[in-house]
């Protein structure tokens, strides 16, 4: 090495410091891909690509909009039910049959790995219904046989039939009058499959493939998928609906709910899911962003097992509900952004009670209450927390630690608990829990949707019922609310459980949610859905 | 020379086997149950369990068991992660490269900037200059590798916006995989857009390099510049000074040669340095290399990916460090054993 | 017996005072060191020193800027984070954590290393060399990376964590002084020891120890800059101290989710682990030199 090769050392050093800060002072790229396409930063792994398996909303976000539709819409705007696969429908006066009819030139996914030789029709939905309804159907046990949403309003033992009529034409007859039942044909599980695409599997012998090598009606067709990184979907070029979305789709798979809000500021992403409540006066603060706000239809509670003594005393649980103060929880929790719950349902619904009474805060009663039941002052409990955010509870983790706080000055012990989102469900639903912070998340407007998931007896062996709790009175007053069409009478049935709810606490509620959505002021036309997913589909990006 | 390369041979396999051993071994430490740890699966009924162990030889002694283990991973069945069921031979095989290509752009740099640095500090040392760069390679190594790359997020990212800070690639370009290098997957891909792409990637690559990079450059400042001062102390020196060479002539003709050469062996430690800090700082960039799914699988409790995790790193860095020594004292026997001063 | 001798000023300061001397010369090494000290003192006097007790929560004031920012305020001088909870508290009970567990845990590791190291340097066979080379190229793997296998097993936690440091350190120990000691065996003066009569453990500590000073001074200030590094690694990954215990690479960890609005959660605790680091660093350096240079004069 001499002089010269150290000179020349140096200019490449300068030229490489230059090409450096010229790359830096190009901020955002603009480039031809970036323009064609959209990334939405979501917040978890999808368990899989068929949302009739799952109630998780990660689930629902990445498939049910994406790639499916379903027979009925919910209006975004005022939850009135629309076409969707079914273009007219006819209910019989004894509110026992219902007739549909569907719609025609409705084409399948073409992809890689399967390409469809018809269009949708009425197999199509027979196949998707009788899928989880009959159990003999030889696709009933591939994924693991289970469909938490379906089982938990018990719609196998309301529906009768399925039975095709013609090739557009499709009647499902009931046992039962169920005035939630359209209303659940529209939520974001009800999807249609392509039964074509099922039978081939089947002679292939790769059924499992349904779920996680999806294809559907809808405006996304499925490409490609890493866990825990990302999901990519192309646009379905033949969707029947006209409607102008990017050409690609990316989900960035983000769990952390800052990282989402951070990525969404340096532009890496377009649109996130679920951001943090100290972001969201960020958001509004920058000129960039945009906050959509909406009520939420959504209820974040504490729920007690019920089944595990003793937490199997209601004295119990009335007493651990009084010793914590649900206001420095909204505040320090939701900062705000959330009202108070006092019953399940908040009042974007129309079954709310708005003169319902409330457990207040009142540790020395909870002591006293305590103490009649037998508690030591030394009990020690656990608390498990999400460790996800979600709408109606942002951050459990914080709001488990406060309520240690207040649980330890009435003499009781709290280990907070946590696991990664799949696993945490998972140990939920074998009922290994004391106590659990978690909340729902409305799948279509009707009042029905949180009572009957949530509390009861039919709803404990799909898990949604976390508190494990059977009350027949409970029960009888919920499957009455759904015998007649009236809402002014369902409304009073609701309101009865709602007593019955607040005298025996199998859970406190805790808050009713604002809806939020942080988008880049680039994309237009994303909009809140109260009752699902996000959707994609008529989604631009200004030039 | 052959007695050397036996010796190091030798040296190596006892390590590997070493390494092998305590891996086998981790899954009767990790809690939980044995089984599950070593096949990734819950067994679901009693019978799965038994047809389970049967298969991965755990009714039998422990010899045959080990056997079976080493067999397997030779034949490259590493088994399936507990929490996505994924082979992970393929996940590894995704994961590490994207590990290397970080690092290796890492050591480049420092080489190609802190030798020089320290190389001109060391010439002419206690002058001003020297001083600059002393004070700087102090306070660079004391740099905590995590706190620096939060503060270029900080400051680049969150507050002037100008550069990404996750993953490798906007995922809206869809770069097949093909070696696992990024840069060279994206000129071999045949995508349009390739120089968007790239340019895309160099943007993704700059912030956690630079992080890693800042103390190894650090290292290699203090490192030459002391070997450089020590040389010059020397007394061949002060002969061919006496005898009227100047400065610049006895060093670059001798002196440089004899201070460069003790520096191969030190890359060849900063690899587990680097590889220590990548694994720290992928979790900070979301960079998805081993070291972020190492401490992914540990958070998810996945043993059977710690198991292979942990051994496939240990004997990457043992491997390269005996194999540079091995290079090294092979070709200058004269120098002592070097001192291992790994962080 | 002349107390004074006022015409032959000699000063002959022992060998301790010589290193001290030799320190001192460096203006930036005093400050190093002093900073050293202000961190022990931290260490020992957090409780007193602290405003708050780190784990209260004020929901009242959530993150509150620094005093120094508009509108901060001096009853939290570093401000609060996203619990109310005060930052100056905070940092100095973490300064206390990471800065004595790390003291403690390279006492413990150089203890018990030397130990080991002597008894593997006294005894002569195959069987020490093969364990020596195995342990001298099982030093290649980073000491994180074993450190967080070894809490993978064991679990998380502050106690777990410094295990598993300590494991990590003793083989660093083990072989320096496992080289010195086999070294000073050959060395003539052992010779007369055992001569004299001498038995092992004698001439370990009236021989050898005293002159072990120096390298375990300098291996120590390594080990406790490695110790601080690793130690708050560990807690930055969530594998180290858990709350309620306070470490300042843990408070890093939960600070990246705040870092648009609070950069100082940010800056702060890594700004006070470089702090710690960098003064170790800028002593060890010094002593080193020191102890070179006293040999020289």
């Amino acid at each position: 090495m001499n002089l010269n090769n150290q000179s020349s050392i140096i200019k490449s050093a300068i030229l490489l410091s230059f090409s450096l800060i010229l790359l830096l002072g190009c901020s955002k790229q603009k480039t031809q891909i970036t323009q064609a396409g959209i990334t939405f930063c979501s917040e978890g792994s999808p368990a899989s690509f068929n949302p009739q398996l799952d109630t998780s909303s990660t689930t629902a976000d990445a498939s049910s909009h994406q790639v499916y539709d379903r027979l009925l819409e919910f209006n975004t705007e005022n939850g009135e039910i629309e076409p969707g696969l079914a273009s007219s429908w006819l209910v019989s006066n004894d509110s026992l049959t219902y007739t549909f009819q569907l719609r025609k030139g409705v084409s399948f996914h073409d992809t890689p790995y399967f390409t469809p030789t018809r269009n949708f029709n009425a197999d199509d939905v027979v196949f998707s219904i009788d899928r989880w309804r009959v159990n003999s159907h030889p696709y009933h046990d591939i994924s693991g046989g289970s469909y938490p949403y379906f089982q938990s309003l018990g719609l196998k033992s309301t529906i009768k039939n399925v039975a095709r009529i013609n090739g557009y034409r499709v009647e499902i007859s009931l046992y039962k009058p169920d005035s939630s039942f359209l209303a659940n044909l529209a939520t974001d599980f009800s999807v249609i499959l392509s039964a074509e695409y099922a039978m081939n599997l089947l002679e292939d012998g790769s059924p499992s493939n349904l779920d996680t090598l999806p294809i559907g009606t809808g405006p996304y067709k499925f490409v490609s998928y890493r866990q825990d990184q990302f999901i990519r979907y192309k646009r379905h070029r033949d969707y029947f609906l006209n409607t102008t979305g990017p050409e690609n789709l990316v989900f960035d798979i983000t769990p952390k709910s800052s990282l989402r809000v951070a990525k969404l500021i340096t532009g890496e992403c377009d649109a996130v899911a679920f951001p943090s409540q100290n972001d969201l006066e960020i958001i509004r603060e920058r000129e960039d962003l945009t906050l959509l706000k909406k009520p939420g239809l959504n209820v974040g509670f504490w729920a007690f097992n019920t089944s595990k003594p003793p937490f199997d005393n209601p004295k119990v649980r009335r007493a651990l509900a009084l010793a914590i103060d649900k206001t420095s929880l909204l505040e320090a929790v939701y900062l705000g952004q959330a009202t108070r719950a006092k019953s399940l349902v908040p009042s974007a619904s129309w079954a709310h009670q708005s003169n319902m009474q409330d457990i207040g805060y009142n540790p020395v009663i909870a002591r006293k209450l305590l103490d009649e039941a037998g508690i030591p002052s030394d009990f020690t409990m656990n608390i498990w927390a999400m460790p996800v955010q979600r709408a109606y509870n942002p951050n459990a983790m914080k709001m488990a630690q406060l309520m240690s706080t207040y649980l330890a000055e009435v003499g009781v012990t709290v280990n907070i608990v946590s696991y990664d989102w799949a696993r945490f469900r998972e140990n939920l639903t074998s009922g290994m829990h004391d106590s659990v912070l978690i909340g729902w998340s409305a799948d279509n407007g009707d009042p029905d949707n949180f009572y009957r998931p949530l509390l009861t007896c039919a709803a404990i062996p799909s898990g949604t019922n976390r508190a494990r709790w059977c009350n027949p009175e409970y029960d009888n007053l919920i499957e009455s609310a759904l015998k007649t069409e009236d809402s002014n009478e369902r409304r009073i049935f609701y309101h009865r459980a709602n007593q019955i709810i607040f005298r025996e606490t199998p859970l406190v509620p805790i808050a009713h949610a604002f809806q939020y959505q942080a988008v880049n002021n680039q994309i237009e036309g994303i909009t809140i859905n109260p009752f699902g997913g996000i959707r994609f589909d008529d989604v631009v990006r200004k030039q | 020379m052959i007695n050397l390369l036996l010796r190091y041979i030798n040296l190596m396999v006892v390590t590997i086997t070493t390494l092998v051993i305590i891996s086998f071994s981790l899954a009767y430490m990790f809690p939980g149950d044995t089984l599950t740890n070593i096949s990734g699966i819950v067994p679901q009924s009693e019978e799965q369990r038994i047809a389970l162990e049967a298969a991965f030889k755990l009714d039998r002694s422990i010899f045959v068991q080990f056997w079976y283990y080493v067999d397997n991973l030779v034949s490259g069945d590493w088994g399936v992660s507990f929490s996505s069921q994924i082979s992970l031979l393929d996940e590894i095989s995704i994961a590490f490269p994207a590990t290397l290509e970080l690092i290796i752009y890492a050591l480049l740099i420092s080489i190609c900037i802190g030798i020089p640095i320290g190389f001109i500090g060391g010439i002419w040392h206690h002058k001003p200059f020297d001083f600059g760069v002393v004070t700087f390679s102090v306070v660079s190594y004391s740099f905590p590798v995590f706190w620096i790359a939060l503060i270029f997020i900080t400051i680049f990212c969150l507050q002037l916006g100008y550069l990404p800070l996750s993953g490798r690639v906007n995922y809206l370009y869809d770069i097949p995989h093909n070696s696992g290098f990024i840069l060279w997957d994206i000129l071999v891909a045949d995508t349009p857009n390739k120089n968007d792409a790239f340019a895309d990637a160099l943007r993704h690559l700059i912030l956690p390099t630079a992080s890693i990079a800042l103390v190894t450059t650090a290292i290699f400042i203090r490192f030459t510049r002391h070997s450089i001062m020590d040389e010059m102390r020397k007394g061949y020196i002060d002969a061919a000074k006496s005898r009227g060479f100047t400065t610049r002539q006895i060093f670059f003709k001798h002196g440089l040669r004899n201070s460069l050469l003790p520096i191969i062996p030190l890359m060849a430690l900063q690899i587990s340095t680097l590889m220590t800090n990548a694994m720290v700082v992928e979790t900070i960039f979301s960079w998805p290399g081993i070291g972020n799914w190492l401490i992914q699988a540990i958070y998810q409790r996945d043993y059977p990916a710690i198991r292979i995790g942990m051994l496939v790193v240990s004997v990457f860095v043992v491997t390269f460090t005996i194999t540079i020594e091995f290079i090294s004292r092979a070709f200058d026997p004269a120098r002592d054993k070097f001192e291992r001063d790994a962080v | 017996m002349t107390q004074f001798n006022l015409y032959e000023e000699e000063f002959h300061p022992s060998p301790l005072m010589h290193i001290w001397l030799e320190f001192k010369r460096s203006h930036f090494a005093l400050i190093g060191f002093a900073i050293l000290l202000l961190f022990c003192a931290i260490a020992i006097l957090a409780p007193l020193l602290a405003p708050y007790d780190p784990n209260v929560q004020n929901t009242n004031a959530i993150l509150l800027p620094p005093a120094w920012e508009g509108n901060g305020s001096i009853a939290h001088i570093f401000g609060t984070d996203t619990l109310g909870r005060d930052v100056f508290s905070r940092t100095l009970y973490g300064c206390r954590v990471t800065f004595g567990s790390s003291v403690f845990l390279v006492l413990i590791a150089s203890t018990i290393g030397v130990a080991l190291g002597t008894l593997a340097g006294m005894k002569k066979g195959i069987k020490s060399s093969v364990l020596n080379h195995l342990l001298d190229s099982l030093m290649a793997i980073p000491t994180l990376l074993v450190a967080i296998i070894i809490v993978a097993i064991i679990g998380t936690g502050l106690w777990n964590s410094m295990w598993a440091i300590i494991l990590v350190l003793i083989p660093q120990f083990v072989h320096q002084t496992r080289t010195f000691v086999r070294e000073e065996m050959k060395k003539d003066y052992i010779l007369l020891d055992k001569l004299d009569g001498a038995s092992s453990p004698r001439i370990f500590w009236s021989s050898i120890l005293p002159g072990m000073f120096e390298l375990l001074a300098v291996q120590s200030t390594l080990a406790l800059s490695v110790a601080i590094i690793d130690i708050s690694a560990l807690g930055f990954l969530n594998l180290g101290a858990q709350s309620p215990v306070v470490e300042l690479g843990a408070s890093l960890s939960q600070s990246l989710e705040v870092a648009y609005t609070a950069p100082w959660l940010v800056a702060l605790p890594g700004f006070f682990i470089f702090l710690m680091v960098l003064s170790i660093n800028i002593v060890g350096e010094r002593l080193r030199t020191a102890l070179r240079n006293r040999l020289i004069h």
